[in-house]
């Protein structure tokens, strides 16, 4: 110590003469004392300690904050996707979630309501309206009974109306949740909710959840895709496939439904893959150097999406590439390579799902049924909605199905809330086209495939199909039921961040629908 | 009663004890040995018998709860007092180190005969209450000796029998907070983390577990665990019965049997579960009734038999598992008990897996099967990387086979994977010759050839795995229009 001081002066002196602007660094080095020294070595022995036990106390604390309380997620940081197995013995492998933005008319595909038919055109009863929020009806508004005819199919019997004529002959796979229910009757907020279990921004989503608990089994894709299909964004945007407070690696890739699936994977011309491997391994001892210095997690993150984007520029090309399926499959789906369809986007998904894709979301638009322009009615743009919609997933189950891998494939098609039973009257007048307003308190949500009852109804709602009369299931729920079939405890599935055990059902009780589990 | 010996006398300059001091403290001391006696005469001629008294007797008992911390806090002071006494600074402590033992002797022997009258009429029996008892009685009798030997220079017996007396509070306070608490009380509520520290593992029911193939053990043990046996169990058995065990239950409490076989009506169980919640008799005493369901679901036993050996589905119009909301269970994982089951493959597994990477792995956190999914390496598997897995190839019950390049020759060794539950073969170049070679897959619930080039022929060899729920046939030479069997017919997917 003192030894030091005798140097640190000499070396002051010196720095005097030369006139080193560095002198008042050395006076303070100078001023500290051994003291000083001393006094700051027990406080930091001190607070080593404290740090030592509190990360024995609390054992989810540590530098990445990957781990947690119960199970145990932490990979090696260059393969964060790598798979883990699931908490039990899963009966889903994968998922294929088909949302439908805008929130479809239950009352015109699944709900059979006779009695609305019957009370169609009469003023809707005032115990409809004492205390709703609507987003646009005012007034009295009127019931408006389904625009199609209803009737039952397959060997289960389950109504469905004749918008969906491919769907129906699948029917017999599909279990319906008619008791579905949300608390939000805005576009954003409740696809926000149905897709990260919370109705604010900044939130992981189901898929993000899923791929940080059991990784993907094919290294060289990306473990979570989504595809568009042509039309509008999501109101929700891409924070529905984001992956919020887990790590960026975990968030939804979004693959383009035309073209190069990833724009720019390609190599460009006169770069070849031994020239683009050089420059990777440059980037990546670059990237070391940073995460030595920083220590931030996500410098390893971007490592891991550059060797990633190395191995898909193999195979992504080849799984997104429809045009390698045989004429009678493209018929089947009614696909048409090279144009944006929710239909080529089927196709895609059940090639995704063969190749070990963990979570595939799909996204089809326009069903904001409010009858306030051509494209929004329920006489008219709803039609085109069904036919897009219809055909592809019907061939999406049945090949599933025939290739076995509807048995551990779980596929949900939903919106984010239903619609209500009165017809939409925007500005307290009759409008032009037919169509009904936001209704959170019950909508239709079907699942099929591993681990759930086929050909089942769940819930029900009362004879207007405007509020839930049985069996009431939250999204909560439904999100529990589905990492349920995925092989997870949903409080197990967590993430610490902010303090809180971070899951995907968030902090109100949720539970698993067990009647509807096979 | 407070006279300091002669060595606190010294200390303090107090004057030294007289003739009548000593004999007045004689005949005070007999008082509570003589309690003491009569209370252990009770002890043994009146146990706790499980029977609830409602009487004046269980009016008194109730005190015990209020009287019992007296003993305890005054007990804990002797030895604080004793060492701080040894200070010349508090040596003045010395002189009320009898008083306060004999305050606790005191004490102690009347908590001893409160606790008699609580245990006597409050319907307690069983192996906590006995400890408790016993326990107390001693802790009194140590409490006597002590105040007995201080004064009287037997500083060493003295010491022991103080060292006896702290540990025995100690524990006789546990367990008297176990019977008012609950068995777990101190560590019911510890945080996970210090948990974790400690090692304290989250208690376990204490009901013998039962079949769960049968209906008592599938629909009313567990409506007994969650609901009666606080009460009813190994630790307290309210009215001498308890409910832990289907012998238990068979073998009654203080009044007889409480189930009459096939007579719902006269079984005092489904009477008391039935009544009003504000009649005496009503149980569970002072909780939520038992819902319509569960005793709709004992009704429906008792009248069957109230059997151990009857079947789950046995009973017909059973409120369903759905009917209460069905919970699914979670099954929590145990590391070390997992790890011991895949002991004796996991060497080979992480030699496999590192060799070949995400494509092996165990079914679940839980469990010792594994899953084996080469579909995504296609081309690049062939038989000769599947032999790799021969040595753990009957733990595998998945395996996920498609697209690979493996050909019949791996036939034989597929074969030796006799716990498969799924296999798929989809878009492989395998024939019939291997499909006839898998008649040791019993299984087998799930078979997948889609876009093979298998025939007609293997129809028969299929028919015959027991399991199988699924023959997936789609694109082979196999036909919807073949004839099959109307139960394979059931099982072919294309």
């Amino acid at each position: 110590m003192s030894d030091s001081i005798v140097r640190a002066q000499t070396a002051t002196d010196r720095k005097i003469q030369s006139g080193s602007p560095t002198e008042v660094g050395l006076a303070l080095l100078q001023a500290r004392t051994r003291r000083h020294f001393l006094r700051s070595l027990g406080g930091g022995l001190g607070t080593l300690f404290l740090g030592a036990m509190a990360s024995k106390f609390v054992p989810s604390v540590n530098a990445a904050g990957t781990e947690t309380a119960a199970l145990d997620f932490r990979r090696d940081p260059r393969t964060p996707l790598s798979p883990l197995p699931p908490e039990f013995t899963a009966k889903v492998r994968r998922v294929i979630y088909l949302h439908m933005a805008g929130a479809p008319s239950q009352l015109e595909l699944f709900e059979h309501k006779p009695d609305l038919k019957r009370l169609d055109g009469q003023d809707c009863p005032a115990s409809f309206l004492a205390g709703k929020r609507f987003a646009f009806i005012s007034g009295v508004p009127k019931l408006l009974g389904s625009q199609y005819p209803f009737h039952q199919a397959g060997q289960s019997g389950q109504w469905i109306s004749d918008r969906l004529p491919h769907l129906e002959k699948q029917v017999d796979d599909i279990c319906f949740i008619k008791s579905m229910r949300t608390d939000q009757f805005n576009h954003a907020p409740a696809q926000l909710l149905v897709h990260t279990g919370n109705p604010r921004l900044g939130y992981p989503s189901f898929g993000s959840w899923v791929v940080y608990g059991l990784g993907t089994e094919n290294q060289n894709l990306p473990g979570f895709i989504v595809l568009l299909s042509g039309g509008k964004t999501p109101d929700g945007g891409k924070q529905l496939w984001s992956s919020g407070f887990l790590p960026s690696v975990y968030q939804g890739v979004q693959c383009r439904s035309h073209g190069e699936p990833v724009l720019y994977l390609d190599n460009p011309q006169g770069v070849s893959r031994s020239l683009r491997r050089s420059m990777l391994d440059t980037i990546a001892d670059i990237d070391q150097q940073t995460y030595a210095a920083f220590g931030n997690p996500e410098t390893v993150t971007r490592i891991a999406q550059y060797e990633m984007a190395f191995r898909m520029q193999m195979e992504a090309t080849d799984a997104m590439d429809i045009r390698k399926e045989p004429v009678s499959v493209l018929a089947q789906y009614g696909a048409k390579p090279g144009e944006a369809s929710f239909a080529n986007n089927c196709l895609v998904a059940r090639r995704l799902a063969e190749r070990g894709v963990r979570f595939i979301q799909l996204y089809h638009w326009g069903w904001d049924s409010h009858g306030a322009d051509a494209k929004e009615a329920l006489n008219l743009g709803f039609n085109d909605r069904c036919r897009e919609v219809d055909q592809p997933t019907a061939a999406l189950l049945s090949d599933l199905k025939s290739r076995g891998l509807l048995e551990d494939t779980l596929v949900v098609w939903g919106g984010e809330f239903g619609r209500t039973p009165m017809r939409e009257n925007r500005g307290g007048q009759e409008m032009k086209y037919v169509g009904r307003d936001h209704n959170p308190g019950a909508f239709t949500v079907w699942l099929a495939g591993g681990g759930v009852k086929a050909g089942i109804s769940h819930g029900q709602t009362d004879e207007m199909g405007y509020e839930i009369v049985k069996d009431p299931v939250e999204i909560r729920d439904l999100h529990a039921t589905m990492l349920y079939l995925l092989g997870f405890d949903h409080h197990k599935l967590n993430f610490r961040f902010q303090g809180l055990e971070q899951k995907l059902t968030s902090v109100k009780p949720a539970r698993v629908v067990a009647e509807i589990l096979a | 009663m407070n006279v300091p010996n002669q060595n606190s006398g010294q200390n303090s300059g107090l004057s030294t004890p007289s003739r009548q001091g000593s004999l007045i403290r004689f005949r005070l001391e007999f008082v509570p040995l003589a309690c003491m006696l009569v209370v252990t005469l009770l002890v043994i001629l009146f146990p706790p018998d499980g029977n609830e008294r409602a009487d004046w007797l269980q009016f008194i008992g109730r005190f015990h709860t209020l009287i019992v911390h007296f003993p305890i806090a005054l007990f804990l002071l002797v030895p604080v007092l004793e060492l701080a006494g040894r200070r010349p600074r508090f040596a003045y402590l010395q002189l009320s180190i009898n008083f306060v033992l004999g305050l606790a002797t005191v004490a102690a022997v009347a908590a001893a005969i409160l606790g008699w009258c609580l245990a006597r009429s409050g319907g307690y029996s069983g192996r906590l209450i006995t400890q408790h008892m016993w326990g107390g009685l001693l802790l009194s009798i140590i409490c006597w000796v002590c105040w007995m030997l201080r004064p009287r220079e037997l500083r060493m017996i003295y010491a022991v029998a103080l060292a006896l007396g702290v540990g025995l509070v100690t524990w006789t306070g546990y367990r008297g907070g176990q019977l008012s608490l609950g068995p777990n009380h101190l560590t019911e509520h510890m945080p996970n983390g210090l948990r974790t520290l400690l090692r304290v593992e989250p208690s376990a029911s204490t009901a013998v577990i039962a079949d769960p193939n049968t209906f008592y053990g599938a629909r009313i043990q567990p409506i007994f665990t969650a609901r009666c046996i606080t009460c009813h169990g190994r630790d307290k058995h309210k009215g001498n019965l308890r409910l832990d065990s289907f012998q238990a239950l068979l073998r009654g409490g203080k009044d007889g049997p409480v189930i009459h076989t096939g007579n719902t009506q006269a079984s005092d169980l489904f009477r008391r579960i039935t009544l009003p919640s504000s009649h005496d008799d009503f149980m569970p005493k002072g909780k939520q009734p038992l819902t319509a369901d569960e005793v709709r679901l004992i009704e429906l036993w008792i009248g069957a038999g109230a059997s151990d050996t009857l079947v789950v589905n046995a009973i017909k119009n059973a409120p369903s598992g759905s009917a209460i909301p069905a919970e699914v269970t979670f099954v929590r994982v145990d590391p070390d008990a997992v790890a011991k089951l895949r002991s004796t493959i996991a060497p080979a597994v992480a030699q496999l897996q590192k060799q070949f990477p995400n494509i092996l792995d165990y079914d679940s956190r839980s469990s010792a099967d594994l899953r084996l999914n080469a579909s995504m390496l296609g081309g690049r598997f062939g038989d000769r990387d599947l032999e790799a897995f021969a040595p753990i190839a009957e733990h595998i019950v998945v395996a996920d086979l498609s697209r690979t390049a493996i050909s019949d020759h791996s036939a034989a060794l597929i074969a030796t994977m006799t716990r498969l539950r799924v296999l798929r073969l989809m878009d492989t170049r395998l024939t019939d010759a291997t499909l006839l070679h898998l008649e040791s897959l019993d299984q087998l619930e799930s078979l997948d050839v889609y876009g093979t080039a298998i025939t007609p022929s293997v129809l028969p060899m299929i028919a015959k795995l027991p399991k199988l729920l699924h023959f997936y046939a789609g694109e082979t030479g196999i036909q919807a229009g073949n004839s099959v069997s109307k139960d394979l017919a059931g099982k072919l997917v294309f």
